[in-house]
């Protein structure tokens, strides 16, 4: 062995130690969230909620004698439950209306997807609102009828209510391939809190500092999620690293190209698009201490794929405002992935499959 | 040279495969976390339900429509009008054609059907349609009754599919007692009137030729306690709904008795007595006649209100020097103060549900109702304006009901209701002046 | 003849000319016992005998401020000429009426009328009227006698009025 040969061996092991051992030196990783789940399907969700729900049987009661002024007109309700009959279609051809579309391909083809929604209008102070001083009096927060995250002026009348804002889409008689026209539809207007008329009375004579406007940290949140995300991996590499280098392979191949993970942005926009048809207005107290955690496979087009959305988990709640819960949450996914959320397709394999945690603690008293 | 090729590759395979593994990482399951959503009434469809005998068309829609103005009457659903429909449902036991309800965005879907069998019995079947998801939510039920109480058929289907949305407990098929007022204010005839909690059904129960104030119901719904000067002073009574008799509690001697309220077990009554110009709060068995006074203080006390388990009271006092809420044992002895807003609070209510206290508070010249915790915290005022006073808790404590009389020589007072989160404030229809509302418990 | 008739005119007109003029009687009340009956038309509100005239002449009614029911100077000095009649006037009994304006909730009004009432008990008492000669009763807010929605109404209505009603026996 030459000198060449030692050093360059040192330094080799010095790398192979300081790759295994030097762990011992970095911060420590962030913490992650470990929850055991076991993913269960609708039915046997339906199935374990279902006790809470399911109401006896009462035989029938006879009908009382008419009763005297004031009496309630007692009556005796028969509950009884009847299996769903919405059975194959053997029976009753002459009202057997046309077979069922397939649900999944109902609007508008992918490749003819209209411009992006329209920005949707922010108040300036949004940006600022850390630095105003938490008396300012600000204007008195109109009352609408929907309450959103961000306040949405209110459309032209004639406009089509509709989850996103799209813009009219012209027909171009030039054009080879003849876009399906879509009329303009525009968010329904929107506040961002609720106003009780004890509100609205005091805004008109602001005796007390109104209550700051709640806003969502985006900045704040983003780079705390790509962080947590690059640490596990980091931790990840370095355990799979060792289980290489000792021979234990069971990484399965995959064929798909995998690429970057998606950018903040882009986890934003998704983000943003389900929490927009995310309606927890009708939401019992207790379904609304409820988080629910429910995974979602998607297709390509960015669609959800309905019979995959399951509830991986929950806290906070129990029985059957769980179920609430989890049926907004699913709604929310179904109704704004209709049309496919903007998801890149190159990224694919970093979005197949999502776990989507809705947390309704910042909705419970708006 | 082989030992240099193999401390290369070692070190090849050692950086590629972390590289591989981690690109293997990336494809674990996206998270994201959502944590604002929107607050807006849920669209849902009812189409009118089918009529599967020739005598039950009428039924069938008016059935419809008293679901469709419970649910919507909440404000957290809206309906998507019969016009607007694109399939129609002439059989109950067809599969729905779930992408036309989608195509006019409707989220749910109750379909039913309506029937009138041999006897004379109604039967109601119906299902309801998380149209999104293709499926239905919950059973199909169906219920049996007669063809008179039809209103309370619809009103449990409207419960049932109001649970299942939101989760709370259910509260339409339920009534109201309160006060119907006539003539002018220096001058009012006042009676106990009883109705169904929408309006309908209109029965009175005593007659106009005294003052009567503030009915309250027992816990079963079967008997009602209220002040009345029929006797020439404020005496407190206990009323059977059923057979409408009447019977004057026995109090201890003094000018008057007043504000009488039922405890859960349905037999102990608390009330005010007023003595030597002094008012306290007594308690009174009316199984055994026993009674026992709670409070002995040279304030005002009155306006009592029993926690659901009927271990507290929470009652108006003006022992600080203005009217506040305190809340003691149901026992008697100390109480503690739980208002200290600016203002002056009164006819506290402890909701069905226990965990909140709805009240009347004036400051500054207007009225509020407001809730508050069981401690006094978070303190959230309803609603504002010249007179409001007197709320009533919805059975599943979700929807407060209240007076709210209006300025003037003019004014008239009027039932109105508002949910607890302050929407949805609206007037209760009367065919007179109404005031004292007391909300019953959920009929069986 | 026409002599006698004139005269009978003349002497007629003096007679009745005597109950016109009122200001032989005192208006604080203080008149003795039987002083005045002969000469006004027994029962109306010269007569210092009638509820009428206590109504009237001497106030039947006290005033108070916002939630109060504290008596002021100005009622005791009402109150005090209805303990004098009273004395003076034993067959009758009174209920003393309570009441109190719109500003509150309708049971605590109940119970601050029945304080106010109990203010002018316990005054009247004081100055040697029985107390069961009296009761004490509350309207609250229910019998408003101003309706209009202002102080200008509200200060009439936050009042305590004393009711007299003869006794059976007289």
């Amino acid at each position: 062995m030459n000198a060449g040969q030692i050093i360059s061996g040192t330094a080799h092991v010095g790398l192979l130690a300081a790759a295994i051992f030097g762990g011992a030196f970095k911060a420590e990783p962030l913490p992650f969230e470990v929850t055991e789940v076991t993913a269960i399907s609708s039915e046997e969700f339906a199935l374990l909620v279902a006790p809470d729900q399911e109401p006896d049987a009462l035989a029938n009661i006879d009908t009382p004698e008419p009763q005297e002024a004031g009496q309630t007109p007692d009556v005796p309700v028969s509950v009884e439950e009847t299996p769903p009959e919405t059975a194959q279609p053997e029976v009753n051809e002459a009202t057997q209306p046309a077979p069922l579309p397939e649900v999944e391909e109902l609007g508008p083809p992918p490749q003819a997807e209209v411009s992006d929604e329209a920005p949707v209008l922010q108040p300036p102070e949004e940006d600022f609102a850390v630095l105003l001083p938490e008396t300012s009096p600000q204007p008195a927060p109109q009352a609408a009828p929907r309450v959103a995250p961000q306040p949405i002026a209110q459309p032209e009348p004639d406009v089509r209510i509709d989850d996103v804002d799209q813009k009219a889409s012209e027909p171009d008689e030039q054009a080879e391939q003849s876009e399906p026209e879509t009329e303009e539809t525009a968010q329904e207007e929107a506040s961002d809190r609720i106003v009780t008329e004890a509100e609205k009375l005091e805004a008109a004579a602001p005796e007390r500092s109104v209550r700051p406007k709640t806003r969502p940290t985006r900045a704040a949140e983003a780079p705390e999620t790509q962080t947590a995300q690059e640490s596990q991996t980091d931790d990840d590499s370095v355990q799979a690293a060792l289980q290489q280098a000792l021979g234990a392979n069971d990484g399965p191949a995959d064929s798909k190209p995998s690429g970057p993970p998606l950018t903040a942005g882009e986890k934003d926009g998704l983000r943003v698009a389900v929490q927009r048809c995310w309606n927890v207005g009708s939401l019992s107290s207790d379904a609304l201490a409820t988080t629910v955690i429910v995974s979602v496979s998607m297709a390509e087009d960015g669609k959800p794929v309905t019979s995959t959305i399951k509830l991986l988990d929950s806290s906070g709640g129990s029985g059957s405002s769980v179920k609430q819960a989890f049926d907004a949450a699913r709604r929310a996914i179904i109704r704004c992935g209709s049309k496919g959320f903007d998801l890149p397709i190159e990224k694919y394999a970093a979005w197949r499959e999502i776990e989507m945690t809705f947390n309704p603690e910042r909705m419970r008293i708006k | 040279m082989r030992k240099w090729i193999q401390c290369l590759t070692a070190f090849a395979i050692l950086f590629a495969a972390p590289t591989l593994t981690m690109a293997q990482e990336r494809e674990g399951p996206l998270r994201i976390e959502i944590t604002e959503g929107v607050i807006e009434p849920l669209p849902y469809a009812i189409p009118d339900m089918v009529a599967e005998t020739a005598q039950s068309e009428d039924l069938a829609r008016q059935i419809s429509r008293v679901i469709a103005a419970d649910l919507s009457g909440t404000g957290l659903f809206r309906e998507i009008p019969r016009n607007a429909h694109i399939a129609r449902v002439t059989n109950f036991s067809s599969p729905v054609q779930f992408a036309d309800w989608k195509a006019i965005n409707a989220q749910a879907l109750i379909t039913g059907g309506v029937s009138v069998d041999g006897s004379g019995r109604l039967v109601v079947r119906f299902r309801l349609h998380d149209v999104f998801a293709g499926e239905d939510i919950g059973d199909g039920l169906q219920l049996v009754g007669t063809t008179d109480g039809w209103r309370r058929i619809a009103h449990k289907v409207a419960d049932q599919v109001y649970s299942r949305l939101t989760g709370e407990d259910p509260y339409f098929d339920s009534r109201v007692v309160f006060v119907a007022e006539t003539g002018p204010k220096n001058a009012r005839q006042k009676q106990i009137g009883i109705m169904d909690y929408d309006g309908e059904n209109v029965v009175y129960l005593t007659g106009s030729n005294s003052i009567v104030l503030a009915p309250r119901f027992s816990p079963s719904g079967n008997n009602l306690l209220y002040t009345s000067f029929e006797s020439g002073f404020p005496k407190i009574y206990l009323l059977n709904i059923g057979n409408l008799s009447q019977q004057e509690l026995r109090t201890p001697q003094g000018e008057m008795s007043f504000s009488p309220r039922f405890g859960p077990d349905g037999q102990t009554v608390v009330y005010s007595l007023t003595s030597g110009g002094n008012t306290d709060l007594y308690a009174l068995n009316i199984a055994n006649g026993q009674g026992q006074r709670l409070t002995a203080a040279p304030s005002i006390e009155t306006a009592p209100s029993f926690s659901p388990d009927g271990s507290r009271i929470v009652f108006e006092s003006d022992r600080s020097g203005s009217p506040q809420l305190y809340i003691m044992s149901s026992k008697g002895g100390d109480a503690q103060r739980i208002s200290f807003g600016q203002g002056r609070y009164g006819t506290p209510v402890w909701s069905p549900r226990g965990d909140l206290i709805a009240f009347t508070k004036q400051s500054k010249g207007r009225f509020h109702i407001g809730v508050m915790r069981t401690d006094g915290s978070e303190e959230r005022l309803l609603t504002a304006s010249f007179l409001d006073e007197g709320p009533t808790w919805s059975p599943n404590g979700r929807v407060i009901m209240f007076t709210r009389e209006t300025q003037g020589a003019g004014g008239r007072a009027a039932l109105h209701s508002v949910d607890i989160t302050g929407r949805n404030l609206r007037q209760v229809p009367t065919n007179t002046g109404a005031s004292d509302p007391s909300w019953s418990p959920l009929l069986q | 003849m026409k002599v006698l008739l004139r005269a009978t005119f003349v002497i007629a007109g003096i007679a009745l000319s005597a109950c016109t003029s009122a200001e032989r009687f005192n208006n604080d009340g203080t008149g003795g016992a039987g002083t005045g009956t002969a000469s006004g038309i027994a029962g109306g509100a010269q007569d210092p005998t009638s509820p009428l005239f206590f109504q009237q002449s001497i106030g039947d009614r006290v005033l108070f401020e916002v939630d109060q029911s504290t008596l002021t100077p100005d009622s005791q000095f009402v109150l005090n000429g209805q303990a004098d009649w009273l004395n003076s006037n034993p067959e009758y009994t009174a209920i003393l009426e309570g009441h109190a304006d719109e500003q509150g909730t309708r049971e605590y009004n109940l119970a601050l009328g029945a304080r106010r009432a109990n203010a002018v008990l316990g005054h009247l008492v004081s100055k040697g009227v029985s107390a069961d000669r009296m009761r004490v009763i509350s309207y609250g807010k229910e019998r408003p006698l101003e309706i209009c929605s202002d102080e200008t109404c509200y200060s009439k209505n936050r009042r305590a009025v004393t009711v007299l009603s003869a006794a059976p026996s007289s």
